[in-house]
């Protein structure tokens, strides 16, 4: 049993009451705590909450503490709706954050473009409003994002390949994962690729073989998946099962460094933008340090993307000057840049039209079975962000 | 090949899941809505036990299945027992109540990380060359072997023995039965425990064969429209149900459009409501109409 499961639910709550006086920041969270998708975000508001934790116990932003009122919308909508009305209504917070799935996103966005409070993205993809020109109002530091990802990881197939690639894509029967294997679908064929079939996989599904099956009987040299990490393992495992022995290429969600380990799949590759514990930074250290020591429920190597949230809010809570309003966050954030201290390839750098970041770094690792460790593939390689 | 062997492993899940929501029908005319959930907690039961019982995997994965069991039998005792004699739909509500809370509960306890109770047993899951060119792996074929050894159980108990005998005379006419000294209470238990145990069982095989999510509880419900279409009281009509379901499903992905595979079920499951409420197999009753 985890305690400390209990211990975060129950801190949770009691940030739930709302906020009596201005005393603090004030920064609402909505997140799938609960339900199918909490295993990819309640990670994520686990690490957002353990960072404002230390942010507050070395003296806070401008000496005053930044308060989380932190709500569960178990992926759906309609929660994820109510919680952002509650945020911005009853607890008049000056900054709220999705750490959820993008199902959620259209529902908030109405309510803080009424309300005119920012809204940030962390551990959600990136929606395209906060590319240049970005919304006015919302602002991302998830690692993964739409179109950018497919471009990085082709063009690692692209130059890894020393035969003529016959690609099979997989997606999760959601809009986004959808929309991005298209893409890169006719991404391929421009790359001189040979799209050979292309799975769109309903979510969940008892059995993964079949739709691995008709991958399989494609033939495909390389697979590409881009969808949350239970369908692109579970394809994968099916293509193994069914003695599919080709590379496979996937996003690397939170959960990938211990999957990696797991599998020990020498032809699996992940691309991401988050630098993972084996390269065992200083960073990492602190994280595995803080996690020890407030004994979570969730695997440390999992934290990155709350922390990176973390040290966005502190970067924007310590850029807005006392007293704190929606305004003045706002107006801090538009020209932040945050310093992630190696968990990405650069620092994040918000612009008045940029509010994803103006470079996007991109890392390939795999398993190497002689090591019996995760080894960095291709280092650090970016992307202008124009548009 | 590789088709009829991915038709048998899909059909069997469905069978397996489909059996606990048809056993609780039978004798009660209650659809356990938080079937999902406690097939869930089945696996999670075992992720417990192997840890209690490392280096024991087979003492682990008997200790979990017998508490399902136990655990399916408390939940009527403690809570569907106080709906005995209330209206079914009390009844049915009080099983999505119980569906929130167990969701609730498992990710206090278990949070809501992808888990792995195979590997916590030590238990390699190869996959097996079959004739034909197929393949299937050891938990896939595991859980085949499972659901014809669970219907075949069943089969036996219900017709042969005391206790099935008696649940089979709960189910048809539950007033008679009682007046003949049956013990509703102890039927409904045992109905609720056995319906747990083979969902549980579903359970910990599926989380075997490729991991445990939250998104298992949705699989539970995915495997309503394979009973609703055998018919909710029969268990040979849960297996048909399965197969017709698991084979539409399985040739639409391979032939038309893998997305036809969610809403498949649910096809077949209003086609069959518009021909034949009652299912291929189920007791034509008297219904309630709108």
């Amino acid at each position: 049993m985890r305690k400390s499961g209990l211990a975060f639910v129950a801190i949770a709550a009691m940030a739930a009451v709302p906020a009596a006086a201005q005393d603090a920041y004030l920064v609402g969270v909505t997140g799938a705590i609960t339900g199918p998708a909490a295993g990819s975000y309640a990670p994520v508001v686990e690490a957002l909450r353990l960072y404002i934790d230390r942010v507050n116990a070395a003296g806070g932003a401008n000496g005053k503490p930044i308060r989380l009122i932190i709500q569960d919308d178990s992926a759906e909508p309609s929660k994820a709706a109510a919680n952002a009305k509650k945020l911005l209504t009853q607890d008049n917070v000056q900054l709220l954050i999705n750490a959820s799935l993008s199902s959620t996103y259209a529902p908030m966005v109405a309510e803080i473009t009424r309300a005119r409070v920012p809204l940030l993205f962390t551990g959600g993809v990136c929606p395209k409003d906060v590319y240049p020109k970005a919304n006015d109002m919302q602002f991302c530091t998830t690692a993964y994002a739409a179109n950018y990802d497919s471009r990085a990881t082709l063009s690692f197939v692209k130059d890894t390949a020393k035969e003529p690639v016959r690609l099979g894509l997989a997606a999760m029967a959601i809009p986004i994962s959808r929309g991005e294997i298209d893409f890169a679908e006719e991404l391929s064929k421009t790359m001189g690729m040979t799209p050979v079939d292309k799975e769109i996989i309903p979510p969940p599904t008892p059995d993964y073989t079949p739709f691995a099956t008709k991958l399989k009987d494609a033939n495909p040299n390389w697979v590409y998946s881009w969808a949350p990490w239970v369908t692109q393992v579970r394809t994968l495992e099916g293509l193994r099962k069914l003695d599919w022995k080709g590379n496979y290429i996937a996003w690397a969600h939170i959960e990938s460094e211990l999957e990696l380990a797991r599998l020990k799949d020498a032809n699996l590759y992940v691309v991401g933008a988050n630098s993972l514990f084996q390269d065992n930074l200083p960073v990492h250290q602190e994280i595995l340090a803080a996690a020890k020591a407030a004994n979570v429920s969730y695997p440390p190597t999992q934290m990155t993307e709350g922390w990176i949230g973390g040290m966005a809010v502190e970067a924007a809570m310590k850029a807005t000057p006392w007293p704190p309003t929606p305004a003045k966050v706002h107006a801090a954030m538009q020209g932040l840049k945050i310093d992630t201290k190696g968990l990405r390839g650069g620092p994040i750098e918000w612009t008045a039209d940029n509010h994803f970041r103006t470079k996007q770094y991109y890392r390939v690792y795999k398993w190497d079975t002689a090591k019996n460790a995760t080894v960095l593939v291709k280092d650090w390689f970016a992307y202008d962000v124009t548009q | 090949m590789q088709l009829y062997v991915n038709i048998a492993v899909l059909a069997s899940i469905y069978a397996l899941i489909a059996c606990g929501y048809v056993l609780i029908y039978r004798v009660s005319r209650v659809l356990n809505l938080a079937h999902g959930e406690l097939m869930m907690l089945g696996s999670y039961l075992l992720l417990t036990t192997a840890s209690l019982f490392t280096g024991h995997p087979y003492l682990a994965f008997a200790a979990a299945a017998l508490l399902a069991l136990v655990v399916g039998a408390l939940v009527y005792l403690f809570l569907l027992r106080r709906m005995t004699g209330e209206m079914v739909l009390a009844a049915v509500l009080t099983t999505v109540a119980l569906g929130i809370l167990l969701r609730g509960v498992m990710v206090l306890i278990w949070s809501a990380s992808q888990q792995y109770p195979r590997e916590a047993l030590g238990w390699a899951n190869p996959a097996i060359a079959l004739p034909g060119g197929a393949r299937i792996s050891t938990f896939a074929l595991l859980l085949i072997l499972s659901t014809a050894a669970v219907y075949l159980s069943l089969f036996v108990f219900l017709r042969f023995s005391r206790w099935g005998i008696r649940m089979r005379a709960a189910g048809q006419n539950p007033l008679l039965a009682a007046q003949r000294g049956i013990s509703l209470h102890g039927v409904y238990a045992l109905a609720w425990g056995l319906s747990t145990f083979t969902g549980g069982l579903a359970g910990m095989l599926l989380a075997m064969d490729s991991g445990l999510d939250g998104t298992m509880v949705v699989i539970g419900l995915k495997a309503f429209p394979a009973a609703l279409v055998g018919g909710l009281d029969s268990l040979v009509g849960a297996l048909l149900g399965s197969l017709i379901i698991a084979a539409a499903e399985i040739f639409l992905i391979h032939h038309v459009d893998p997305l036809l595979s969610d809403v498949v079920p649910f096809l077949v499951l209003i086609a069959m409501l518009v021909i034949r409420p009652w299912g291929l197999l189920g007791t034509k009753e008297e219904l309630d109409r709108v």
